[in-house]
Parts: C-alpha cells; structure tokens; sequence
C-alpha cells in the first residue's frame, strides 16, 4: 500500500511539472548544460575547475572577520574546538600533531574548492566566486604562505606552493586481497608474525605467548623497522612474485573489465586451459601483444586494454600477474 | 613576516586591540625523547606603544601559552599608529607596526 502511494505521488508531481518523461521506467528527464554545471563546481589540484574572478588579502580580512572568525578565529587560532586555520608547523610527526591549512593542506586549489563548497558553515555555498578568491587569499596569508599584497585569481592560485605538498604522495603498493582458501590452507596455529607495520598495525592486544617478538608491544621504538606483514605458512599455494605483486593492481584496475568475464574473447583469469597455448608462446610474444595490441582468432586484446595511461612496465607486471595466477 | 599580528579598531574613543605573537613559549620543563630538557625560550615582556606613548604593558612568564594571543583596550583614535613589541628570555626582540582603524 505504501509503495502504491509513493508511485501514485510521483505521477503526480510529473503531470503538475509537465516534464517529459524519459528511458525504459518512463521517468526522469536529461539534465540540461545548466543543470550539470550546478553539480559540477569540484576544483582539482592542478587547478581546472577554478572560475574566473579576482581577490585580494585586504578584502578577505574583512570577509574573514565578518563570515569566518567567529568559528576560526580572528588570526586562525580557532576558537574553542572550531578548526584551527593557522600554524602548527612541525607539529606532524609529534605526539600532538595539528593539522592546519600551513601546515597540513596540500593544494591552494583543493583549499579553494573547500571554502566554496561547505563554508561558512551556516550557509555553505553561499560565496560568491570573487569572496571565495579573498577568503582563500587571507588564510594563506594567515599562515605566512602570500604575502599582503598577493591578488588571488585562476592563475596565482594554481602558482602557490603549499608547505605540505611534497608529503603528499601516490602510494602504490599493491591491493592486499582477502582471498578465501577453502583447500590446502595454511594452519592459524603455525603463523608467525615477523613484522608489523608500525603506526598502523594495532600492536596492544598481542599476548605475550602469541609469537609476537617482544619488540612489537606499544611503546617500543625499535617496532619502527618493520614496513610489511609477512606470515610464514608451512603450506604454500601460490607464490606470487614481486612483478605479479605489483601487476595485481593494475589488473584490478585496468584489465580485469574484460580478464575477468571473457569479453571480446580475452582468457579469464585462472582459467588454466585458456592460458596454456597462450604461456607456451612465450612470456616476450605475451607482453608484446599486451603491450601493443593483438588480433587473434578468438578475440582482440586493444594495446595496454585501451589504457593508454599505463606504462610498459605496468603491463608486464600485469601479465606476470595474470600469467602466475592463470598457471 | 613579522611574528606579530595586530587588529586595532576604535570605537567611541576606546580602541580594542587583539594580538597574536607567535613564539614557542618554551617552559623549560618539557623533555624530548631521549630524555633530555627542551630549553626554555619564552617571551618575558610585550608592550604597546602608541604616539609614543606606551599604552600596554605585560610581563609574561612560563605559564603562557604557545604563540600567545592577547586583547586589550586604550583611550585611543582612529589612524592612530600602535606598536606593539616583545623581548623574550634569549634576547631575541620583534615588533610590528599598525594603524588603528
């Protein structure tokens, strides 16, 4: 009855608004230009997106002290436990680190985006292009990153070099999978922790019996070596190599749109009957066609699966990937 | 850049000044990790002066904040020229200038 109701509502409300319905269901319409650029307002950090517009630090100050400084304070202190805008320097690798825009925030442009879409808090989105330019000009002032007479547009924005940048990085260590083994599985009880990663692993519940070396507990700074988890199992399935570690995430990420169902006649991953012609060519003629493209009989493999974005090396990886775990 | 910020606004012939230095305020008392003492640095006076005239003064010690923001009010106009400066226990001096608005 309810579900009726709410159908019986939607019809409605269409006959009122006399928009055309669209697509197999018979509602919707297509959103017009105009209606995508009011959801499409994301500034990247290279600065595309940013509109066109101008600010200064004088005009932000007063703009700060009117719409920001109540929450922030007056120099991006914070006020009470409202977000603290300003300093913190150095303060990222101590007990207490405080994350400001100086100290923490990696692009001026993403800082942009962030003023423009949810502040003041009150009335998120209520900036005009040119306030949020000033706004943005002051807090960077605010943390010694401009100078007093910085005028902020599309261009000397996407010029400021953020203090935090540099730690900013892309982390590429392959996905970690939590495959399920239903056979020949390692035994629990034979596992033994030989690292753990420090900051991230939780170390405190380990028992002292547990296996875990003694260096692991809290407060031992000589954990601080350790960056992986390795476990020693007494059976082994598949041992991957360092290659097929890394081409693993490229594979989630690129290859397995077609690798994995059989599209366009690609052999599906672990399919040990559809890779075994294709390993006895050779691993040189395998990457060649990966990297190059292939028209086969069965099916096509586009050059780098279309991707074009990926390096050589990351379909090697790849196919070493697919290649182990196919055998 | 100076270490010093000021805001100085006046209204009905009293002028609210507010303050932000940054400094460490180091008391002497916190202990790195090998164990050994921080030294202590911290700002021992701040004063304000104002045509001249010095219109603030304060005697700061360990139990201030780091980077210590400070409000106070004198019989002032606007266009006025304030001072404000501090010294701190290492010698170490800065000052920075504003117009009351």
């Amino acid at each position: 009855m309810f579900k009726y109701l709410r159908f019986s509502v939607v019809v409605v409300a269409l006959a009122v608004s006399g928009i055309v319905p669209a697509g197999p269901l018979g509602i919707g319409s297509t959103a017009t230009p105009e209606m995508i650029a009011g959801w499409d307002i994301d500034i990247r950090p290279d600065g595309v997106g940013l509109p066109p517009g101008q600010g200064s630090v004088a005009e932000g100050e007063l703009l700060y002290e009117a719409k920001c400084a109540s929450c922030h304070g007056l120099f991006g202190e914070g006020e009470g436990r409202w977000p603290v805008l300003a300093g913190g320097e150095g303060t990222l690798d101590t007990l207490h680190p405080e994350k400001t825009v100086g100290s923490y925030w990696p692009y001026a442009s993403t800082l942009w985006d962030y003023i423009y879409r949810a502040m003041p808090y009150t009335a998120p989105q209520s900036l005009s292009n040119e306030e949020v330019y000033s706004i943005a000009a002051y807090v960077l002032y605010l943390n010694d990153i401009v100078e007093e007479d910085f005028v902020s547009n599309k261009e000397t924005f996407t010029q400021v070099k953020m203090p935090n940048e540099e730690n900013f990085f892309i982390d590429n260590r392959p996905d970690v999978q939590n495959g399920r083994c239903f056979e020949n599985c390692a035994d629990p009880s034979t596992f033994k922790i030989v690292t753990t990663i420090n900051g991230v692993t939780p170390t405190g519940h380990f028992k002292e019996d547990s296996g875990v070396a003694a260096n692991h507990y809290e407060g031992n700074p000589s954990a601080a070596s350790g960056s992986e988890l390795r476990i020693e199992k007494s059976v082994t399935k598949v041992a991957l190599s360092k290659e097929a570690l890394l081409g693993r995430g490229v594979y989630d990420k690129a290859c397995q749109t077609c690798h994995n169902s059989g599209i366009a006649g690609a052999p599906k991953l672990g399919d040990v009957s559809g890779w075994v012609d294709r390993i006895g060519q050779g691993m040189d003629t395998l990457n060649d066609h990966a990297i190059n493209g292939y028209q086969g009989a069965d099916g096509v493999m586009p050059a780098k699966g279309g991707n074009m974005a990926l390096s050589d090396d990351d379909v090697v990886n790849a196919v070493a990937y697919m290649v182990e775990a196919s055998r | 850049m100076s270490s010093i910020r000021i805001k100085a606004k006046e209204r009905n012939g009293s002028v609210d000044v507010k303050t932000l230095m940054k400094h460490n305020m180091e008391t002497g008392l916190r202990k790195k990790k090998d164990g050994s003492k921080i030294p202590e640095h911290w700002i021992t006076d701040v004063t304000a002066e104002s045509g001249g005239k010095v219109v603030f003064v304060a005697a700061f010690n360990t139990s201030i904040s780091k980077d210590p923001y400070l409000a106070f009010k004198f019989a002032g106009k606007k266009g006025d020229s304030l001072t404000i400066s501090w010294k701190d226990n290492k010698g170490k001096t800065d000052s920075a200038e504003t117009i009351v608005k």
